[in-house]
Formats: C-alpha cells, structure tokens, sequence
C-alpha cells in the first residue's frame, strides 16, 4: 500500500527509529511501512494518524480503484 | 542541498531505543540461559556415560531439558516484545523451519525403512529445522525490510 509516512516523517524532522519510539513499533517496522512492504494493523494506522493529526485515508492510498471496487462486488453480490 | 543533507540524517538505519532495550532485554535472558545449555550439555558429553547400562544415564540424557526450558521461556518472552511485523516475520521462518525440520524427519523416516542406517537421526531433524528457520529468516528479511 502506499503511503506518505517517509514524507510527514521528515516534514516532523523525525528520523526512522524517532518514529518507531514514538508508535512503539520496531525502526524495522517504520522502514517496511515506508516502502510499502507491509500494511499496518488498524491500530497502528489509527496511531499513525493520530501522530500526524491526519486522516487515515490522507496517509495511506488505497490501492484498488473505485471501479474496479465496484464492479468486483457486482460479480460478487447474489441476485 | 542543505534540505538534501537534512533529508539524508533522517534517512539513517541506527537503531530506535526501543530495539535496543528489546534486544538487551533478549540477550539478558537468552544468554544465560545457552550458556547453561551449552555447559549442561558438556557436562552430560563428559561425565554422562550414556552408553553404559546404568540407571542414571536416562537422568544425564534428559539433563538438557532443564536449561532448554530458560531458552525456551526467553523466546518466548522475545516473541511477546517484538512488534506485529517482526513477529509476522518470527512466524513465517519458524513456519519454514518446521516444514524443513519435518521434511528431514520425512526423509529420515523413509530411509530407516530402507534399511539405510542414519547416524544421529535425532540431531540431522534437529539441524535442518534449523538451518530452515535461519535461511528462511534471512531470506524474509531480506525481501520485506
């Protein structure tokens, strides 16, 4: 999934293991979320968002478009 | 230039506190603990005598477990410190660890029914369980972080 965390990370002048203090995670952690190697639990997404006072949905963007969304629920709702 | 720099101190991979106080917290418990191990297992090599008939060399044969249980317990403790991602990781190579480790066990097996002796069976199931769990956490290691 991608997300903005390297960016609001150094807009905070935060380093990766300053970052990881903060949420409590690993500096490991912080590097996989920032090059999109692991999607975070709800909770530490919630903690994320909390942290840079943002939406979740302004950090991380979801990568499935809205059509394609769309149209795979239509093939999967039962008439 | 000078926002490039700045940029670059923060890009730096030094560890966070909180890694060094978990790792520090591993080392003091797990440490000690294959230490014990290691001596418990010298002792039993030198004065065990486990191939002679004597009663006593079942309690010198399963002496280990005793320190086994400290390693056990310290990683145990380790998995339950580690983040989500990291333990994400822990489980996934301990996975591959036991599939190699019953794999060899598999192979052993089937060769014992052959009739083909396998030296220290016990300890080969041992060494491929793991080599698996290291590899396969290397490899992990390498392709997520």
């Amino acid at each position: 999934m991608k997300n903005r965390l390297r960016e609001l990370r150094v807009a905070s002048g935060w380093t990766q293991a300053n970052l990881a203090d903060e949420l409590d995670v690993s500096r490991q952690t912080i590097n996989a979320l920032e090059t999109g190697r692991y999607d975070p639990s709800l909770p530490l997404a919630f903690a994320l968002a909390r942290l840079f006072e943002q939406p979740i949905e302004a950090i991380f963007e979801d990568d499935q478009p809205a059509v394609e969304h769309a149209k795979r629920r239509s093939e999967t709702t039962v008439h | 230039m000078h926002d490039g720099v700045m940029t670059s101190n923060l890009d730096t991979k030094n560890s966070s506190r909180g890694d060094k106080a978990r790792a520090k917290k591993y080392l003091v418990e797990f440490l000690p603990a294959m230490l014990a191990y290691v001596v418990v297992l010298l002792l039993v090599v030198v004065f065990g005598d486990l191939t002679s008939n004597k009663p006593s060399r079942i309690i010198w044969a399963l002496l280990p477990i005793v320190p086994l249980v400290a390693v056990v317990w310290a990683v145990v403790r380790h998995l339950h410190r580690i983040d989500q991602f990291q333990s994400q990781l822990m489980y996934q190579s301990l996975s591959i660890g036991f599939v190699g480790a019953v794999a060899a066990a598999v192979t052993i097996g089937f060769l014992e029914i052959a009739k083909v002796n396998v030296p220290l069976a016990g300890w080969m199931i041992f060494a491929a369980g793991m080599l698996s769990w290291v590899l396969g956490n290397a490899i992990l290691l390498q392709r997520k972080s």
